[in-house]
């Protein structure tokens, strides 16, 4: 009877353990510690695209592969599009990426996760988030590349509330993008010891008709020797663009 | 009877794991002493005795400075210190020295021709004689372990199970300390915040860093470290709000032995919040100077 009683509190003082395998932290929580990365290529272009030259085909990662522009945002779409060469904020100028796109650029990031708070630090240009559990958002403060975020948990489920976004990052390289109205919600869920399902909810009423939804797996790096090395985006570009540059 | 034996056995092993599971203020669920939370860092500036005069400092008495400038549109634009002075209301406990505190004299060990290469790099910085010699902040890159933490940025500590993660306010950086591993990446892959490896002595976070990629400053007048620099750091506990710092660098290439830092890692006042501090995405030094 007692061994009974310890075997049932054994699993109950591990919340969810019986209900799947993902690992958990000391707090009960799924522990999303490690090093993450997408295989797709919504860097490129977050819909569904054929190839060329640099540019990887992909089916894309938002639901119904539509994404619902007002008619001139639309056409604002189209223009980034043709200088997205030298337009692209984070491709060309190595400019933070902004959220939901630091999560699908094609380098690992790194969740460190803590009971009141969280950090996802990014191999690509050092980006960095620090994500206080359970607050209010930041009232007053300058908008920003990354955005104030603010995680809870439904269930097992991380929330991200996201806002206080400039309007300065597009969400890929084929120019979408958005205004400082938008509002992202990200859902973390993991799915098994190595995935997360990844979900972000896009609001932006300046610039599209309804909200729309990205989702996409993240794989744990699972080699023992992950680690995050350092991509210095804008260093790599200063040695390229002021190599022999004259003085002015 | 029994039943209710059972019932309050299975209370009694709820309340204990509860207890098991839970953080202790001192010690986090893998056994590392906790100091996690936001702090400011004091005293890793010090001067070295004799320093030389440096064209981007903006001390009043130096001669050479360009960037003591009303307008705000030296190196450094006045907004750079404001987290400072958001922090310097939080609680300091200054009660050792700090700065260079080996040698005593604060004369440090260069090698006589380092030296005076080193000098001759701070002249060819203003006016900026080619890319190399700007000034490395000015370039947003990670800063290693010195620049950038002069006390003017908060900065927080994580502990995951097996990590330290320090993350600065100062341009988003951040670095992670292994506990769990014992050898160095291999020295192909170089890191301006190096490669990090720690273990606890008691309350003392010891922490081994190489594998540095050579472009990384001490400081504005030691603007650059080499490729061999070897840093041995020292987060001391001392108290809930105070963590002891201690650096010994490691320099064979610059200087004939080691020399020491001590500063101060002082918990913020609550309230402070983390502010994105985006460098490159305004930066305007680098077009300032090569006119494009």
């Amino acid at each position: 009877m007692v061994a009974i009683a310890i075997f049932i509190i054994c699993l109950a003082g591990i919340p969810g353990a019986a209900q799947n395998t993902v690992p958990r932290t000391p707090d009960g929580k799924p522990n999303l510690n490690g090093i993450w990365q997408v295989l797709n290529t919504a860097a490129w272009d977050i819909q569904d695209h054929g190839g060329a030259l640099g540019v990887p085909p992909g089916l894309g990662v938002v639901e119904g592969n539509e994404i619902p522009y007002q008619p001139q945002a639309a056409a604002k779409k189209q223009q980034n599009f043709a200088k997205r060469q030298t337009g692209d904020p984070t491709e060309a100028n190595c400019f933070l990426p902004g959220v939901p796109r630091a999560t699908y650029m094609p380098y690992p990031f790194e969740m460190v996760q803590t009971p009141d708070s969280l950090a996802i630090r990014y191999e690509f240009a050092h980006a960095l988030r620090l994500i206080p559990m359970n607050g209010k958002h930041a009232e007053g403060i300058p908008t920003t590349w990354m955005g104030d975020s603010r995680g809870r948990w439904e269930g097992d489920t991380l929330v991200i509330d996201v806002t206080n976004f400039n309007d300065e990052t597009w969400f890929d390289r084929a120019g979408n993008f958005h205004s400082d109205a938008l509002h992202v919600v990200e859902r973390y869920t993991m799915t098994d010891p190595n995935h997360i399902l990844y979900e972000a909810t896009i609001e932006d009423p300046k610039v599209f008709t309804r909200s729309w939804k990205m989702s996409m797996p993240l794989y744990r790096h699972v080699e023992k020797t992950a680690r995050l090395l350092e991509y210095e985006c804008v260093f790599y570009l200063q040695e390229e663009r002021y190599k022999n540059a004259p003085f002015k | 009877m029994r039943h209710s034996n059972s019932a309050a056995l299975l209370i009694g092993i709820v309340l204990f794991s509860t207890a098991v599971f839970a953080q202790s203020p001192k010690h986090l669920a893998d056994g590392q002493p906790n100091m996690q939370g936001m702090y400011t860092r004091t005293g890793v500036k010090g001067l070295e005795a004799e320093p030389p005069f440096n064209p981007i400092d903006p001390g009043q008495s130096n001669p050479l400075s360009v960037s003591n400038r009303e307008d705000g549109l030296g190196p450094y634009p006045r907004i750079f210190g404001q987290g400072g002075n958001v922090l310097r209301g939080g609680q300091q406990r200054a009660q050792r020295p700090l700065g260079i505190i080996f040698p005593a004299d604060k004369k440090l060990p260069w090698r006589p021709e380092e030296d005076a290469k080193r000098r001759q790099f701070l002249l060819d910085m203003n006016p900026v004689k080619d890319l190399r010699h700007v000034e490395l902040n000015s370039r947003c890159a990670l800063p290693g372990l010195f620049e950038g933490e002069d006390g003017n940025n908060p900065y927080t500590i994580f502990q995951p199970a097996g990590k330290v993660v320090i993350t600065y306010d100062y341009n988003h950086t951040s670095r992670v300390i292994d506990l769990d591993r014992r050898e160095h990446l291999s020295k192909s892959i170089r890191l301006f915040m190096g490669d990090s490896i720690g273990h606890w002595e008691g309350s003392t976070l010891i922490v081994d860093t190489t594998n540095y990629n050579g472009r990384i400053a001490y400081s504005r007048e030691i603007p650059y470290l080499s490729e061999d620099l070897h840093t041995t750091e020292r987060f001391a506990i001392v108290d809930d709000n105070t963590i002891e710092y201690e650096v010994t660098i490691d320099d064979p290439k610059l200087f004939t032995g080691p020399w020491k830092v001590a500063g101060l890692f002082s918990r913020a006042a609550k309230g402070v919040d983390s502010l994105e501090f985006a460098c490159a995405e305004g930066s305007q030094t680098l077009r300032n100077i090569f006119g494009r």
